[in-house]
């Protein structure tokens, strides 16, 4: 039996069992976990003191608990209230031929996904930055920055606060209008930048389909050759809305990029819980979402972060377990709290990417500056630091960046509850010379000197 | 003995999250003669800040807080004609509307505040997600409630928080209603700019501030926002 198509997929969405969202809430999602960690022999192994995970059977073992888990519960589509499960074969078939290499972008300028392991030296390549709101008027040139970063490889950007001066309310045509002006706003800036083939990450500004129907591989828009972003509802639920972008794209012979976060402290409760639901939807991505590149993003509920121990030993077991027994393109975010013109946020950077990095992620996306609360909180130097860490840490032990993460996180981890948010970009970064300021430059050269001498492989001179 | 029995196994049915138990309990509670003041002060309320501060310690997860709400709302489903005619009102008194904002499928958060507002004696109508300030208002007036409560992730949807507060003025309710404002991309800034009455930054913060606008005596709309948890 082959991998269901979508035809397939949504006719399911129609017949599936039954469920309301709050019995899949509060009750499914919570009893199938906690059974699962029960039979897996996986309660209570969180280990905060070394947030790294360095076991591999540890994380082979949640991959099993987290696979059978998919199969026992399947996606709950939100619209329908119907259940969306698939057959074991039909799973098996959909890992086995999901892509274990992606072209994103075109010719020079564009980046190649490769399925990683742990610590495997290719470079993961890091893509900047997320969703955090920038002003209609700075974000063409803030946006230019971030190109500008050669460690950045592919381009996302912020989310634009407005639209000809109007705000982009979702599901109305202001959103169908932004995917369209974002789209070519970021064709044109790319080819400023000078990197015109590289791979884009489309469409930010619009939280409904809207966006996507509006602006991804359309003339003038996000091409087809960048990652359509599909995001969806936690835990383990989709939507028709988040179908609609899968079919968008899917028309468009364009390429998805999926993702969701398991909460911490949430639905699935403790870490261990949170790194079962988050193996367990990556998986079903691949059938149900027909994802290029798998989301398995894990944040705490407490924080809305990950960069603090239990989130990074969660971020780190989800990652070992799908990078040792898939060959999938997985994709991760270390959600950082703290703003620009901070030390805290470069170091929050330096621990979360680095995990990620050395767990085998094929893509990891960021930075979260300030939590992505704040509008205009980014700067294209903590984009381009993150996509260092990215590159350089690929290659290192876990044990070596447990090290480091145990080393740093004292430094941080009291403020993640009330972080610094930092100054915006106006205070912080000079859009006409496209340079930081001298004050932000000096804590990034201070913080990037101390990653190298805890063996962290940069290049001190750039 | 009998009281101090059925009033220990309420707090027990709804720290455990079990809704019917809980709803025959109090049944049973109020048919061996307890005080339905005496039922929600010394057994029911204590029973849900437990679960609220075991939640806050990270000992306890989503799931059970929701669900020690829905058994203490079942429970109070049976006890309140009786608290009401016993002269408790006071006791039920506070009750919040909540929802995510239109436009904004982002639920955990809301859940979370919900859940925490009724583990301190509010009485919380959840309205769910992708709420209209139409349905805001309308629900707020149909249960006269005290205060609205609007979340929002989505920087988007955030226009909509503005949109509640102006179609209470137009139609001449506003002095009817506190309105109070969360969620990631909300601060204090914006509180004032919308001419909100609160801003509460995490769970904690919009139950403290829910507690000090139904304890003082000022009326909505107030002057400036009261904010819990301001970033730094």
């Amino acid at each position: 039996m082959s991998s269901p198509d979508i035809i397939e997929i949504l006719e399911r969405t129609r017949t599936g069992e039954s469920c309301a969202v709050k019995d899949w809430d509060v009750r499914r999602i919570p009893k199938a976990v906690r059974s699962m960690l029960e039979k897996h022999n996986l309660r209570h192994c969180c280990d905060p003191t070394n947030p790294v995970n360095c076991d591999d059977s540890l994380a082979d073992a949640f991959f099993r608990a987290g696979y059978e888990l998919a199969l026992e519960l399947g996606m709950l589509c939100e619209t329908t209230e119907r259940v969306v499960r698939v057959s074991e074969e039909e799973l098996a078939s959909a890992l086995k031929f999901a892509p274990s290499e992606l072209f994103v972008g075109s010719g020079k300028d564009g980046t190649l996904l490769k399925t990683r392991t742990p610590s495997d030296p290719y470079p993961m390549p890091f893509g900047a930055s997320l969703g955090i709101t920038v002003s209609e008027e700075i974000w063409p040139a803030l946006t230019e920055g971030i190109a500008r970063q050669r460690d950045v490889d592919l381009l996302e950007g912020g989310s634009l606060a407005t639209v000809y001066g109007r705000p982009v309310l979702p599901g109305t045509p202001f959103e169908t209008l932004v995917g369209y002006v974002q789209g070519r706003a970021h064709r044109e800036i790319r080819q400023r930048a000078g990197r015109p083939g590289m791979g884009g990450i489309g469409c930010i500004s619009s939280v409904t389909e809207y966006g996507q129907l509006g602006g991804y591989g359309v003339p003038g828009g996000f091409y087809p050759t960048d990652l359509s972003l599909v995001l969806f509802p936690s835990e383990l639920k989709i939507s028709y809305q988040a179908l609609h972008k899968v079919v968008h794209t899917l028309n468009m012979n364009g390429l998805i990029i999926a993702g969701s976060p398991a909460m911490i402290g949430g639905m699935p409760g403790p870490p261990e819980g949170a790194v079962l639901s988050c193996i367990a939807c990556s998986l079903l991505q691949y059938p149900i979402l027909h994802a290029h590149v798998g989301g398995g993003e894990i944040y705490d509920l407490r924080y809305l972060s990950n960069v603090n121990r239990e989130g990074l030993w969660a971020l780190s077991v989800t990652h070992q377990a799908l990078s040792r027994n898939t060959h999938l393109l997985t994709h991760g975010i270390a959600n950082e709290v703290s703003g620009p013109g901070t030390e805290a946020l470069l170091l929050e950077i330096l621990v979360g990417v680095a995990t990620i990095a050395v767990s085998g992620a094929a893509l990891s996306t960021g930075p979260r500056s300030a939590g992505g609360k704040l509008t205009d909180y980014l700067t294209p130097l903590e984009c381009r630091f993150c996509g260092e860490v990215g590159h350089a840490a690929s290659g290192l032990s876990r044990a070596q960046v447990n090290e480091i993460a145990k080393a740093i996180l004292p430094r941080y981890e009291g403020q993640i509850k009330n972080p610094d948010k930092g100054r915006p970009v106006s205070e912080t970064y000079d859009l006409k010379a496209m340079r930081p300021t001298p004050e932000w430059e000096a804590i990034y050269r201070k913080v990037k000197r101390e990653a190298i001498d805890l063996g962290v492989p940069m290049d001190d001179q750039c | 003995m009998e009281e101090q029995n059925l009033g220990r196994a309420l707090s027990v049915a709804v720290a455990d999250g079990d809704e019917a138990e809980a709803a025959r309990l109090a049944g049973a509670a109020l048919a061996a003669g307890i005080d339905p003041i005496v039922l929600v002060k010394d057994y029911l309320q204590p029973a849900l800040e437990q679960v609220g501060d075991r939640f806050q310690e990270g000992e306890l997860f989503l799931p059970e807080l929701v669900l020690a709400g829905d058994a203490a709302k079942a429970a109070l489903d049976v006890i309140k004609p009786r608290l009401l005619a016993a002269g408790g009102a006071g006791e039920i008194a506070n009750k919040v509307v909540i929802g995510t904002i239109q436009g904004d499928l982002h639920d955990i958060g809301k859940n979370v505040v919900g859940a925490l507002l009724t583990a301190h004696s509010f009485q919380v109508v959840d309205l769910g997600t992708d709420v209209t300030p139409k349905q805001y208002v309308e629900a707020a007036e149909r249960e006269g409630a005290q205060i609205i409560a609007i979340s929002s992730l989505l920087t988007t949807s955030l226009p909509y928080h503005e949109d509640v507060i102006r179609l209470l003025c137009e139609t001449g309710r506003r002095a009817n209603h506190f309105v109070i404002v969360g969620g990631g991309p909300v601060n204090p800034e914006w509180a004032t700019q919308i001419k909100a009455d609160g801003y509460g930054r995490d769970a904690r913060d919009a139950v403290l501030l829910c507690q000090t606008l139904v304890s003082q005596h000022a009326k909505p709309p107030l002057a400036q926002p009261l904010c819990f948890g301001a970033l730094k």
